[in-house]
């Protein structure tokens, strides 16, 4: 594309700085963690999901800091000046069609447009996300308030605009590689250098000053007030938390041959039926005495699933008619464990498909964060 | 859970005490007062003097039929050395059957009674004979 350029072009045009050092940067540090964010969220498995938290926040924040060096920037920067009505838009659009559309120095009517678009999705992206984190996953700033009904909900909604966010960003590589065409100037190459050429007929920005010392206080005064806020938010008990105090009996009895499986990964009725057919426990005789039996019943319908909000709280509630009381079975563990191999669970050190602590470190608490799985190497019998 | 440990010396002299015991034949053999309690009231209930370290043994590395496929043999959890650490069918450590190594086991008589029933049922598919009880015990508290 370049030597067609200068192949083509008898002058060589003056350039001037278009990007400051600011844009630049955010640019290509916005590419980055999207495209983290992307990965870890399409692609990869859920023992990426603190990495998918991170970047996502980092989005966030790019944005945050961009709209502020928009309001504040130099001219180039200003999201204000780039933004035109519909009106324009269309009436760009056409003379693209036509063949006679002018340059732009800076974002020409469609690019304003996506830049717009871009923030408004990368913005709704991290607020659902924060949704989800707090409702479904009980933690961040917002799990103090926010059921995981509702925040799965956002969760589909957090989906179903990441896809669209894949569609906007192949739109506006589209046009990048569109416009260099067209106006013979390699843009994302701009976008590293900073310069564009200056040609007679250019659109051009009116001057403005940036103001580097206020944005820089605006944007570390509004980061330590979100901080803050975030950090006392996040410190709020979460809504329908986990029963944290395992009972002795339960644990003394139960935890003599497996995991202490927590009393919210199951309903009142599901945890009855299993500990009125103990004698035959998964193939074991693992009878007890009548009040043990009745104390171990009794605490674990106290604590069920009905009484908390989580997750697994949510997603064992419907067990399989046939195994009413084997997680194992159940469609959602099925489904989220059918790409680990057979051996992971039968070697060691996992043994066992029953064996949730092996790689979940947080099984026992109830909680299962995504970010708290590690599958173990697996060794030698 | 912390379980204090034997020191070499008592291990060493329960070893040569074990061996002489099992050269000389069947007998009476304990690791501490609370089992010796709980094999004498065994004995009594049996309407014996003494069991058999060497039937219990047997007994204890035997393949059983009667009992769940899963589990012909108490070996299939404990292993077939009662020094070594078992596991779970689901991969839960067991400390080692043997008292010097577990000083606390068989000292609580409900407590055995439990793992007894449960433990012969998926086994056996029948509950095991106080003999049988007080012969693996004898066995497993003789090393």
């Amino acid at each position: 594309m370049i030597s067609l350029i200068s192949a083509n072009s008898a002058i060589s045009f003056p350039k001037i700085a278009v990007w400051d050092v600011f844009v630049r940067v955010f640019h290509w540090s916005l590419v980055l963690v999207v495209c983290i964010a992307a990965l870890t969220g399409f692609v990869l498995d859920a023992t990426w999901f603190q990495i998918h938290v991170w970047a996502g926040t980092a989005s966030a924040l790019l944005i945050f800091v961009r709209l502020i060096w928009g309001a504040l920037g130099p001219t180039y920067a200003r999201l204000g000046n780039a933004v035109t009505d519909p009106a324009t838009m269309i009436r760009h659009t056409r003379s693209l069609m036509v063949g006679n559309a002018p340059r732009h120095i800076g974002h020409n009517p469609l690019a304003a447009a996506m830049v717009l678009a871009m923030v408004a999705v990368v913005f709704t992206l991290g607020l659902s996300g924060v949704i989800v984190l707090g409702g479904v996953y009980k933690t961040g700033p917002l799990a103090f308030g926010l059921t995981y009904s509702t925040a799965t909900s956002v969760g589909e909604l957090h989906q179903v605009i990441a896809i669209g966010f894949l569609v906007l960003i192949t739109l506006h590589i589209a046009g990048a590689i569109y416009e260099s065409r067209r106006t013979r100037e390699n843009l994302p190459l701009a976008m590293v250098t900073g310069l564009k050429e200056n040609r007679p007929g250019d659109h051009v920005a009116p001057h403005h000053s940036a103001h580097p010392v206020m944005a820089g206080f605006l944007v570390v005064g509004a980061l330590l007030l979100a901080f803050g806020a975030g950090n006392n938010l996040a410190a709020r008990p979460e809504y329908g938390g986990l029963v944290q105090q395992i009972d002795v009996v339960y644990q003394d009895e139960c935890a003599a041959c497996h995991m202490a499986f927590h009393p919210s990964l199951m309903t009142g009725q599901n945890w009855v039926a299993l500990m009125a057919n103990l004698p035959d426990h998964f193939g074991e005789d693992a009878s007890l005495s009548p009040a043990s039996q009745a104390d171990i019943t009794a605490w674990l319908t106290r604590n069920a699933a009905e009484t908390a909000d989580t997750k697994p709280a949510h997603v064992f509630r419907d067990l399989d008619q046939a195994y009413p009381y084997t997680f194992t079975k159940a469609p959602y563990w099925q489904q989220t464990h059918q790409n680990i191999a057979p051996e992971v669970f039968n070697l060691a050190p996992v043994f066992s498909r029953a064996n949730c602590a092996a790689c979940h470190s947080d099984a026992e608490t109830g909680w299962f964060y995504p970010a708290n799985i590690t599958i173990p190497q697996e060794k030698s019998k | 859970m912390s379980r204090p440990r034997t020191s070499q010396t008592q291990r060493g002299l329960q070893a040569v005490l074990t061996s002489t015991f099992l050269l000389v034949g069947p007998t009476h053999l304990t690791a501490g007062p609370a089992q010796d309690a709980v094999i004498a009231a065994l004995a009594a209930e049996a309407g014996v003097s003494g069991f058999s370290a060497q039937t219990g043994k047997a007994f204890f590395q035997a393949s059983h039929s009667g009992g769940k496929p899963e589990t012909p043999s108490c070996t299939t959890c404990h292993t077939s050395d009662p020094l070594a650490a078992g596991r779970t069918r689901v991969g839960k450590p067991i400390e080692p059957m043997a008292v010097s190594l577990s000083p606390n086991r068989f000292t609580d008589p409900e407590k055995l009674a439990k793992w007894f029933r449960r433990n012969c049922n998926s086994v056996l598919g029948r509950e095991c004979t106080t003999t049988e009880q007080g012969d693996v015990l004898t066995y497993l508290s003789s090393l």
